[in-house]
């Protein structure tokens, strides 16, 4: 039975002619083509292969709210070498033309020396049309060099936002080996800011043309006539939410300051103006980044590469006020009623705490407009340290705010375990915790965090996740698609906040520590304040929200080593507030004077 | 000529001889497609520190006493079922499938276990006591055992390591003796889920086709109307699974169907290796001298397409040789079946047969332009130490059941 059953003559004689056939199969199949058609395919292989040549995408644009240019393309001419074929004696003719030091393209084709010698290297971006007429002419002597048409950014149209925009360089190797799928070596990619966190937007799809080349990769005609050829596909183009106008007027302002402004849209989270100064020039990254750019960057005192914005801490001073404030009035602890007496400050302990001026009778309010730093001293002591830090979380310090850049630090909000953890569990006293009512001590704040702080100030509580992409079109199905805020409410009564918004208001229209930017037109509500700084004069600061009953614009501004915030900073955000709300246009500034009435009215009541 | 018959007793060389003339020219052709290859230029290092782990594993197996096989069956086979599910988890994506493991530098792929855990298993299934393999209950056990490695590898997706999984199964049903009614009812369910790919009409005409096959076959009403039911239920239960699939799984799926789609480019692949092939003549350009191969026509060259490095470096001499030693090693394993004494080594040697022969006809056939692009790598030549080990501890236990062949009465 065995036999019969396992292996049976039929069975086994399948399985045999199968596997006799399969080889005599491929033998003949070899023969034919190595033996029979070789001069064929030696043909193909010596004299037309088939070569692809990727051709890069455009980089999608950016562009503002209002649909003006932010970031464009610009063709350029890119010269490069392949070293298989290249003649080292033509070095110094080609450095000459290109206007380099001596030992410049050594020293490139030593970086890239262990790739393939048949891979072209870049070794000029953006070279100008002088040299290439010059190749065209001298191109029978310049074996192994070529020039290749690319696009490049564009960075002419009037704004420079190094920070948010970031920049492009060749992928450098680590990042290549993870996405060999979707890059090749010397594809650009995006560093930073927008460019690196919407890549797969922005990059497009590369067009492939297959060409047939002879051996010595030369160029002999089009593969199959392009019909496999895949057409370069542009990338995605971004509507951002920045304002062009804002964001200019912001730039110029810190010209020669350094600093960092950030303004919100209150009710979506959207970025409007977003500035890291000093800023660093994007077109210098658009050519072969050299060395020496590099070191100017990195060695420059004003740390021009370090985007303040989002990712400078500090101590935000009396802009901190409001969440002892607001603390306060939701839990119940005071009313409108309760009064402090400020005789210039506060006793406790043995350590005097002071404050700028005398103030006699402050309530929350008055303590708010004419920024009174007894009255914290005492609130922070009566609210203690618990409630104090759950509610600056709940205004988003303490932790990053997911902003659409990778670029972003969370900060520090002290709580108890931070103190025992720093200090050990009796090293720290309460009076540690009286400093913080007026934002100072070991709180780290960045100007994001605090724009989007104003921002809930604005809209009573309810805001959005800050980004900068408002939409983009899809290339593919060219389709404008929408990027919905992601909005959220800190849960906190109508009731506080709008004790906590009138005191600003007053802080600007009423006595208080910011009139000089008092306006008519723009009802802007704030707050002023100072930093402390170690490493020098302190930093202004200036937070604020307009129009004051229906706000459209939450705004920080930080001006580093200025003083007191309402000379410097406060001017500024007045200026970046009504390049945003004031375009010009008859019609919108009726209908802001109109609501501004309105205002007038509820708040006489 | 002296040969040691006490050696070739106890030891096959002409299973040995060949497999290590395998692994020599494949690491020869990794050299030579990847050694000033910009990222890949440390493969054949690598290759080679995989291929002594290899021979130093197809030692330990064949030295291993013969009986431990049987009792490794069940646990080698859910250990398999365990990491092919976990690699879907914690794996990590190379070329759009999720198949690899990474430790350190180096990868493994789960899916080469399960191949020697599946041969294992269904051989064990298939001899356990008095199996009747045209019982419905114990064909459907037997499918069973292909079948949950093969969903778990196509959602990888991994598509060649399916089918070979697909072939492995039903050869091992077919060799123990399956009738022509127990063949049909092994094959009809995939016709029906094959079918229902191409809509609801090929789908009912499918089943009616099933029903008419059933009055042909006269069985009683209680097995017919079982079978049916077996088959409805499988163009259904395919379909719920399509649809939880991934889009871009479905896609894969739909585009492994529909030949005239190229998703990867693997149209200019194939042509390249044509080339490469027909250009290297009688003797071949010489190693190192293949300029389809050092001009990088072909993208990942050492992996699925390593046979065109030798066409193209080594000519017909070199790719007919590489023909003939497979054959040797597929006739000795073929022969080796007859000779073994009992069912469950009868039944393992053609498993191993079947994995290394469906490897190297798909992979060959790819290649010489004969067989669709799939993508399998070509077993001892092709880079990637997971399938190498596997391999070669195969060929292990066959030489263990050749060593221990006289033992049994």
């Amino acid at each position: 039975m065995d036999d019969n059953y396992f292996g049976s003559y039929f069975r086994r004689r399948i399985v045999f002619i199968f596997m006799i056939g399969f080889s005599a199969v491929s033998i003949t199949q070899l023969f034919n083509m190595q033996i029979l058609e070789q001069p064929s395919y030696s043909e193909k292989s010596d004299e037309n292969s088939v070569k692809p040549i990727y051709q890069t995408a455009p980089r999608g644009v950016f562009f503002d709210r209002n649909h003006k240019v932010l970031v464009g393309n610009k063709p350029s001419f890119t010269l490069r070498i392949t070293p298989s074929t290249y003649d080292k004696k033509l070095t110094p003719y080609i450095e000459a033309i290109l206007g380099t030091s001596p030992g410049y393209i050594d020293r490139i084709l030593k970086q890239n020396e262990s790739y393939s010698k048949f891979i072209p290297r870049r070794i000029a971006k953006d070279v100008s049309f002088k040299v290439i007429a010059w190749y065209e002419e001298n191109s029978s002597k310049l074996h192994g060099v070529d020039y290749i048409m690319e696009t490049q950014r564009d960075y002419s149209f009037g704004i420079i936002g190094s920070h948010m925009f970031g920049y492009t360089k060749e992928i450098p190797m680590e990042t290549y080996l993870h996405r060999k799928n979707e890059y090749d070596i010397g594809d650009n990619i995006g560093f930073g800011g927008i460019e690196k966190t919407y890549e797969d937007y922005l990059r497009g799809d590369k067009g492939i043309k297959y060409m047939l080349v002879d051996s010595k990769q030369k160029t002999i005609g089009r593969y199959k006539n392009g019909e496999e050829d895949q057409t370069t596909v542009k990338g995605d183009d971004l509507i951002l939410t920045i304002d062009k106008d804002a964001q200019s007027v912001a730039e110029e302002a810190f010209k020669d300051k350094r600093g960092a402004v950030v303004a919100i849209e209150p009710s979506t989270g959207e970025i409007i103006a977003f500035l890291s100064a000093p800023q660093y020039d994007l077109q210098d990254f658009a050519k072969v980044t050299t060395n020496e750019v590099w070191r100017d960057l990195n060695n420059n005192p004003d740390k021009p590469m370090f985007n303040r914005a989002s990712m400078s801490t500090f101590a935000p001073g009396s802009t901190f006020k409001m969440i002892s404030a607001i603390a306060a009035l939701e839990e119940g602890i005071i009313d409108t009623n309760f009064k402090v007496t400020c005789g210039g400050g506060y006793q406790f302990g043995d350590r005097y705490f002071k404050c700028l001026h005398v103030h006699g009778t402050v309530n929350v309010q008055t303590s708010i407009e004419k920024s009174c730093n007894t009255f914290y001293y005492t609130l922070v002591n009566k609210i203690g340290l618990d409630l104090w830090s759950k509610y600056a979380k709940k205004f988003g310090f303490g932790s990053k705010s997911r902003i659409d850049i990778p670029e972003e630090a969370a900060g520090i909000v002290p709580s108890n375990d931070y103190y025992n953890k720093v200090y050990g569990k009796n090293g720290w006293t309460k009076g540690f915790v009286i400093s913080l009512g007026i934002g100072q001590g070991e709180l780290n704040v960045t100007p994001l965090q605090l724009a989007q702080y104003a921002a809930l100030f604005a809209n009573s509580g309810k805001s959005a996740r800050p980004h900068f992409l408002k939409g983009y079109t899809d290339t593919r199905t060219n389709q404008y698609v929408e990027v919905k805020p992601q909005t959220y409410d800190i849960g906190i009564s109508k009731k506080s906040f709008d004790i906590v918004r009138r005191a600003m208001y007053l802080v600007v229209n009423g006595a208080g520590t910011a009139t000089n930017i008092k306006s008519d037109e723009l009802q802007i509500s704030g707050k002023t304040g100072t930093a402390q700084n170690p490493h020098g004069k302190e930093h202004a600061l200036f937070i604020g929200f307009a129009p004051y009953n229906n706000p459209k614009i939450a705004i920080a501004v930080l001006v580093e080593n200025a003083g007191f915030g309402s000379t410097i900073a406060a001017p500024i955000a007045r200026d970046i507030i009504k390049a945003y709300l004031i375009k010009g246009n008859k019609e919108g500034n009726k209908n802001l004077a109109a609501s501004t009435n309105i205002q007038e009215e509820r708040i006489a009541h | 000529m002296h040969i040691n018959y006490k050696l070739q007793d106890r030891f096959d060389l002409a299973i040995f001889i060949p497999m290590i003339i395998l692994v020599i020219f494949g690491l020869l052709a990794i050299y030579s497609s990847t050694y000033n290859h910009p990222t890949a230029s440390g493969n054949f290092q690598k290759q080679l520190v995989f291929a002594i782990v290899a021979i130093i594993a197809f030692f330990i197996t064949f030295s291993l006493p013969q009986q431990l096989f049987k009792s490794f069956a069940i646990p080698v086979f859910f250990a398999s079922l365990f990491f092919l599910l976990a690699v879907l988890v914690i794996g990590k994506t190379i070329y759009g499938a999720k198949s690899w493991f990474g430790i350190g530098g180096f990868g493994f792929q789960p899916s080469e276990l399960a191949k020697l855990g599946t041969i294992l298993m269904l051989a064990y299934w298939l001899t356990y006591k008095n199996r009747d393999i045209n019982n419905l209950l114990d064909i459907g056990v037997a499918l069973a055992i292909g079948f949950v490695p093969i969903m778990l590898i196509m959602l990888e997706p991994d598509m060649g390591t399916s089918i070979v999984f697909a072939i492995i199964t039903i050869s091992l049903i077919f060799w123990s003796g399956i009738s022509l009614f127990g063949l049909f009812v092994v094959l009809s369910p995939g016709f029906v889920v094959f079918a229902s790919l191409f809509g609801v009409y090929a789908f009912t005409a499918a089943l009616l086709l099933i029903v008419a096959a059933l009055f042909f076959f006269k069985r009683d009403l209680f097995n017919s109307v079982t079978v049916f039911i077996i088959n409805l239920s499988a163009g259904f239960f395919f379909d719920y699974a399509f649809k939880i699939l991934k889009p871009h799984q479905q896609k894969r799926i739909a585009s492994f169907l529909d030949p005239s789609a190229d998703p990867l480019g693997s149209g200019y692949n194939a042509l390249q290796a044509k080339v490469a092939i027909g250009s290297g003549g009688f003797f071949g350009k010489g190693y190192l001298h293949g300029n389809q191969t050092q001009l990088r026509y072909i993208p990942e060259q050492w992996t699925d397409f390593i046979y065109c490095v030798i066409g193209e470096e080594f000519g017909f001499i070199g790719s007919v040789l590489i023909i003939t030693l497979f054959l040797i090693i597929f006739l000795r394993l073929f022969k080796l079946s007859a000779t073994a004494k009992d069912k469950f080594s009868v039944l393992i040697i053609i498993g191993v047969l079947t994995l290394l022969f469906s490897h190297f006809a798909i992979n060959v056939g790819m290649n010489l332009g004969i067989t669709p692009v799939i993508g399998l790598p070509l077993p001892f030549l092709s880079y990637g130490g997971s399938s190498l080990l596997i391999n070669m501890v195969m060929l292990g236990i066959v030489m263990n059941i050749y060593r221990n062949r006289k033992l049994h009465t």
